[in-house]
């Protein structure tokens, strides 16, 4: 494996961030209105120029108040997610953990149930629920899966399915029993949904909240390429073992409650994407966990312009593209490694 | 273990088929408020002079929709988009088919209405397509079948939205009024509405003095599901001389078969343009465990009634009076063919199309079904 220099890091990353914009601008100018690139790349330029007010109106509404927003919150969700997968995965030293299998997804979905119903006027109240949700079930999930003091993997794996399927029968319970008009949007939200252009807080918070996290989680990247090796072994080289674990279940579980507070349970991105990456560019958590967030992102915001456009007008729910689009990926990949 | 996301996902997947039957979940809070508001706010909205059309400062006029909600619609509406198939329905009742330039892809009847340009489900509507048709209003069913999440966004996308909402035959037909007064068709809905509402006197009457028949309304047989008291399918059977066996809070009950054999109704009640499908669905339960044992059942005492039922629209009229002669058909005994006649004519023109029952309850899967 290729030693890591930082003009390889910014190289990657560089490459990365254009294959991004690059989506980015192909998620702009697809969708049930067809739009010439010349009106996008004029519109664009007007805005870039600060003229916004010469729009045709029509046009900046569906680019800049429809297809923007959503391809913004798509970047959010997908980054989070799979940074957070990456984190699990590293720390349990298990390429099955993610949001989704270790129940995290369902209590941050839980939480943010139970915010709705119990305060549904305070906005905010649905992301911190939504953390708190995360953070319980990550801890519940941690002491369950200890076995003579020891993580067992094996064990936590389990635990993890059970409480993620305790917690889904919660949440089932919960919409069956209070049958109010609020929670048949809830419904369509837990089914992963990206349409929704109200965010609780400003997006601008929430990619603050984002780029703090995965920050957070990118300072302990160095110590989890050496618990790769295992706690004991992690523990002689000098990693304090239980910072590390602190900050990055702590950091995943928030990046968890933020991607499902703003667009409910979107699954395999946590699995998929730090996946791909490490058979792209090696396992190095220093590489690992920014192409991770820029893969996310590009993965979510093509999964969607796929999303709304294949039987466009008519719209697919995201998650169904992720899973159905990753899943092929995922094996040819793998394939290839093995031969 | 790689297991678990699919079935956390089928969980979810679960919820969805659930889902499926709440098609027409009514809060009853609502209800009130718009019951009490929506009249007086539209009437003020309606009397409030419109200044002439001007090019330049298109004229609005504030209106509280039944919802609760103030929505500031312009004057005259020329364009309208229709976010549910019951909405659109009621434009074409009103004879403002022409300004209706946008239809959900389950926005089947009249069938003339599929020829509407398509802003994709009820559910999840494609927000640009709804925005590129430049609408002056948008009609939304609130929130039973339409998301409030969907009205909120276009009103930040600067579109009024205008959200029906009725619990109760007496609910549509003023809702019908409402929205007759804010595009603009008053004298088309007074026509209408005086004619439906004689037929409903017109019913009543024949009725009169009979004890309803006690009915089991099937809105789903697989899981069986049926109408809480306090929707309008519950009121509509009331009027036609029907009451359910069942009588819960809850909008859209999922029902026991033991319960069923338990309570023993008169009449079990289906609806479907379709009939045969009907025919096939009946065959089928009357092999199974179970509903083999219903007196309704072994006595074919099941009415089969024109899908309109299922939608809060005008056509719901019809439904109830065809039900109200299959439950009752001594009381109509002295009704002249001609009549007969005439509405055997309608149940024709309105068995057209695929089941809408089914493809409406669909409409809540938006992408179960492919665009075509």
């Amino acid at each position: 494996m290729q030693p890591l220099t930082p003009k390889r890091l910014a190289w990657i990353c560089g490459s990365l961030a254009a294959v991004l914009l690059i989506v980015v601008i192909v998620s702009l100018k697809v969708g049930a209105v067809p739009i010439s690139v010349i009106d996008l790349v004029s519109s664009l330029g007007r805005v870039a120029i600060g003229r916004s007010a010469q729009l045709p109106s029509e046009y900046s509404l569906i680019v800049f108040e429809i297809r923007l927003p959503r391809i913004l919150l798509g970047i959010l969700v997908g980054a989070a997610l799979s940074v957070a997968g990456a984190g699990f995965q590293a720390l349990l030293r298990n390429p099955l953990a993610d949001p989704y299998v270790l129940g995290v997804s369902s209590g941050a979905a839980l939480g943010a149930i139970i915010s709705l119903i119990v305060a549904s006027r305070a906005s905010f109240a649905m992301p911190l629920a939504a953390f708190a949700g995360a953070l319980a079930t990550i801890a519940g999930v941690y002491f369950l899966g200890r076995r003579g003091g020891q993580l067992d993997s094996h064990i936590l794996l389990l635990a993890g399915i059970i409480t993620a399927s305790f917690l889904s029968a919660l949440i089932m319970f919960l919409m069956t029993t209070l049958s109010g008009g609020e929670l048949r949007g809830i419904a369509f939200w837990l089914m992963g949904d990206l349409t929704s252009t109200k965010t609780p807080v400003g997006l601008g918070w929430l990619f603050t909240v984002l780029l703090l996290a995965i920050g957070a989680i990118y300072t302990t990247a160095a110590d989890l390429n050496l618990l790769l090796s295992g706690e004991q072994e992690a523990m002689h080289l000098g990693v304090d073992v239980p910072r590390v674990k602190l900050v990055v279940y702590v950091s995943a579980s928030l990046l968890t409650g933020l991607a499902v507070s703003v667009s409910g349970a979107i699954g395999y991105v946590g699995l998929l994407v730090p996946h791909v990456m490490r058979l792209l560019f090696g396992s190095d958590h220093r590489l690992l966990i920014p192409t991770t967030a820029l893969g996310g992102a590009i993965t979510i915001v093509v999964a969607d312009t796929l999303a709304r456009t294949i039987v466009s007008p008519t719209e697919l729910p995201v998650g169904a593209m992720t899973a159905m689009a990753g899943a092929p990926v995922f094996i040819y990949l793998l394939r290839r490694r093995l031969q | 273990m790689a297991l678990s996301p699919i079935l956390f996902r089928g969980v979810f997947l679960l919820l969805a088929r659930f889902e499926l039957v709440v098609v027409f979940r009514q809060l009853a809070g609502f209800a009130l408020l718009a019951a009490l508001a929506a009249p007086a706010a539209v009437r003020a909205g309606a009397q409030a002079t419109a200044p002439p059309a001007n090019a330049a400062t298109p004229a609005k006029t504030d209106v509280t929709d039944e919802v609760g909600r103030r929505v500031s619609i312009p004057v005259p509406v020329r364009r309208i988009v229709s976010l549910a198939p019951n909405l659109t329905e009621t434009i074409y009742a009103l004879g403002a088919q022409d300004r209706l330039v946008g239809v959900t892809d389950y926005c089947d009847y009249p069938p003339e209405a599929q020829q509407k340009a398509r802003v994709g489900g009820a559910v999840n509507p494609n927000l640009e397509q709804i925005v590129a048709l430049k609408p002056d209003l948008v009609l939304a069913q609130a929130f039973t079948l339409n998301r409030r999440e969907t009205v909120d966004a276009l009103e930040r996308l600067g579109v009024a939205v205008y959200s029906a909402n009725a619990h109760s035959v007496d609910g549509i037909l003023d809702s019908t009024r409402h929205l007759a007064e804010v595009i603009g068709a008053v004298e088309q809905s007074t026509v209408l509405l005086k004619n439906l509402r004689t037929r409903l006197g017109e019913l009543k009457r024949h009725l009169a003095g009979r004890p309803p028949k006690r009915v089991l309304f099937v809105v789903w047989s697989d899981p069986l599901v049926t109408v809480g008291r306090q929707t309008f399918i519950a009121d509509a059977l009331r009027l036609a001389g029907a009451e359910s066996v069942v009588e819960t809070e809850q909008d859209w009950p999922r029902l026991s078969l033991e319960e069923v054999v338990r309570l023993q109704p008169d009449f079990l009640v289906f609806a479907s343009s379709h009939s045969k499908t009907v025919r096939t669905t009946v065959e089928d339960l009357s092999q199974r465990p179970g509903w083999r044992g219903l007196d309704a059942v072994r006595n074919r005492r099941i009415a089969v009634i024109s899908d309109a039922i299922n939608r809060p629209a005008p056509r719901l009229v019809e439904a109830l009076e065809d039900l109200a002669r299959q439950l009752h058909p001594d009381a109509f005994e002295e009704k002249s063919k001609n009549r007969k006649a005439k509405i055997e004519n309608r149940k024709n023109a309105a068995a057209s199309g695929e089941s809408p029952i089914f493809s409406f309850l669909f409409s809540l899967f938006a992408f179960h079904r492919v665009a075509p």
